[in-house]
């Protein structure tokens, strides 16, 4: 039989847009209970500050009100959980239980293809979630268009950088119940120490270098930036760890996810 | 000669301490179909896996597959095969035509052929009423003529299937062993592992029984009945014994197997043997051809190792 095949097998680009196009039909197939969640929880968090404790908080933060504070941080906290729950508990379900991976690199892919595909997906998500937050915070009137229109590319980011680490960790993970330290001894000190709830120059100065360390701290210092439209030469730093986390922790994540995939 | 499809030489592979496959050599005529049988644990998987790149081969040995090294054109080989692994693997969370659709972009088939494609593999595997099912709705059969329909999508050289009717109703079990001749005579090459031998009696051109990551015995199904084992059997069940009614001289023509229930007593003759049933009164018996089974048994063994 003779064989006249446009190609040996599709090239990168493709490949890697076939892994995101998998989670996004998955994703999308529930759009109701998937899509709204991201769009209800900023609303539920502004509304537990602008009617309760919003009212105890005048002093403004880094020249903001508390409620632009808060808000601007949690554009960034949304990609952060979305883009970790995607990559911990989302990736060892379909790596072990329900081996949809085993499924996926019958088909023309490489682990490396996956995995890859696997992070680009979660910053979209990121980018989502940014996006929904940026939306109630417009309603409210809290963010004006169109500076905020940055935030979910930040929100892209920050989807990266969670994403990369999220699958380091899973690398390490033998049962699934190992995500619980992952999530109360990383991600919820993160979101009292980034500059989310309230700026890290309260913290004590011995503590502010850890925050430094944080990745969540720079998404955050971006998107305040971002949203305010105020640059400063500083942020080409955050940016530069941004990109330097993403590919330093996302090469250890691919090399060691890789070995599980491929044994 | 036909050409060759698959030419895997001297590959071995070890998981810590345990070699899944040992120093295996062996090779796959196209248009084919090729079945590895041997125990759980024998390293049937563990070969498939090799040759398209799931799983890494030790550091000696070769393996071409199409015409390419795993090893370093995975991709390529992955694009012209299908894969149909032991566990269904489908996307539970879409219905039938999303998971087609959605591994038809794997292969990057462009929409309009991806659409005809998966109308026909529909048609091909009986499934065409269950397009919007979801994944949870198909009987085990259902999901299983789907994984094969999957593994289908890019018209396939070769197909691998692990165990592709375990677990089956008998219904679902001949629809696929007739599909599977289909392809093979459309130029498929086929290579599956199972465990039913009557599975690859009916469907093997070549067989390989493995144990303990080597392989033990290959040929075709009738040369390995003509090669290996006696023409027929006596099949006593109870604790007879055969020694208490068959005189020295018969014993030494017959080959006894005994289990703690079931005694079988092997020979070329069956004359012989249906002579013997004539002394066994009252006792459960059964005069037989030597199958694929009696052959698997003899090769490797009746008592189960620690792999299985």
């Amino acid at each position: 039989m003779k064989d006249n095949r446009p190609y040996l097998y599709p090239p990168l680009a493709s490949r890697l847009f076939s892994v995101w196009f998998r989670h996004m039909r998955v994703y999308t197939k529930n759009i109701f209970s998937n899509g709204l969640p991201p769009f209800l929880e900023p609303l539920i968090f502004l509304a537990g500050v602008g009617l309760g404790l919003g009212k105890y908080i005048t002093q403004s933060m880094e020249g903001l009100t508390y409620i632009e504070f808060l808000g601007t941080g949690l554009l960034m906290t949304s990609a952060m959980f979305t883009a970790s729950f995607e990559c911990t508990f989302g990736t060892f379900i379909r790596m072990e239980f329900e081996k949809v991976y085993d499924g996926m690199l019958a088909a023309p892919l490489t682990a490396n293809n996956l995995i890859i595909g696997e992070i680009i997906w979660a910053g979209t998500k990121g980018f989502f979630f940014s996006f929904a937050v940026l939306c109630v915070l417009t309603c409210f009137g809290i963010i004006s268009l169109p500076r905020g229109l940055l935030a979910p590319f930040v929100g892209f980011f920050t989807g990266l950088m969670f994403s990369v680490i999220a699958l380091l960790v899973t690398s390490f993970v033998r049962t699934i119940n190992h995500f619980n330290f992952y999530f109360t001894g990383f991600l919820s000190p993160m979101f009292f120490f980034s500059g989310v709830v309230f700026p890290i120059s309260n913290l004590p100065a011995y503590i502010r270098p850890f925050a430094e360390i944080l990745p969540l701290t720079h998404s955050v210092r971006l998107t305040r930036a971002v949203c305010a439209s105020q640059y400063n030469w500083y942020l080409l730093l955050d940016m530069l760890y941004i990109i330097a986390f993403i590919l330093v922790i996302g090469f250890f994540a691919v090399n060691r996810l890789k070995k599980r995939l491929v044994y | 000669m036909s050409p060759v499809a698959i030419t895997v030489k001297n590959t071995s592979k070890s998981f810590g301490k345990v070699n899944a496959v040992a120093n295996l050599s062996f090779e796959v005529e196209a248009d084919t179909c090729y079945g590895f049988l041997g125990p759980n644990g024998a390293g049937k998987t563990t070969m498939m896996k090799m040759l398209y790149g799931k799983c890494t081969r030790g550091e000696d040995g070769s393996i071409n597959v199409l015409g390419y090294d795993p090893a370093k054109d995975e991709l390529a080989i992955k694009y012209l095969s299908g894969v149909v692994p032991q566990d269904n693997n489908l996307d539970e969370e879409l219905d039938v035509i999303s998971n087609l659709m959605v591994y038809s972009r794997f292969y990057a088939l462009p929409r309009k052929a991806a659409t005809s494609r998966i109308d026909y593999l529909l048609g091909f595997m009986e499934l065409s009423d269950k397009r919007a099912a979801r994944i949870r709705e198909l009987s085990g059969g259902m999901q299983r003529r789907l994984v094969i329909a999957r593994a289908l999508m890019n018209n396939p050289k070769l197909l691998i299937l692990d165990e592709p009717t375990t677990g089956l109703d008998p219904q679902v079990r001949h629809l696929i062993w007739d599909k599977l001749r289909q392809l093979k005579r459309h130029g498929t090459t086929i290579l599956l592992t199972t465990h039913y031998m009557e599975e690859a009696f009916a469907l093997c051109d070549t067989i390989l029984i493995m144990d303990k990551g080597a392989g033990i015995l290959r040929g075709s199904p009738a040369e390995l009945l003509a090669q290996n084992v006696e023409k027929h059997v006596l099949e006593i069940t109870g604790s007879h014994s055969v020694e208490a009614i068959a005189d020295a001289a018969i014993l030494q023509k017959v080959r006894i197997d005994r289990t703690q229930e079931t005694t079988r007593v092997y020979c070329d003759d069956d004359q012989l043997l249906r002579q013997l049933t004539g002394r066994l009164e009252g006792a459960h018996y059964f005069l037989r051809p030597a199958n694929l089974e009696d052959v698997f048994l003899k090769a490797t063994g009746r008592a189960l190792n620690e792999r299985q």
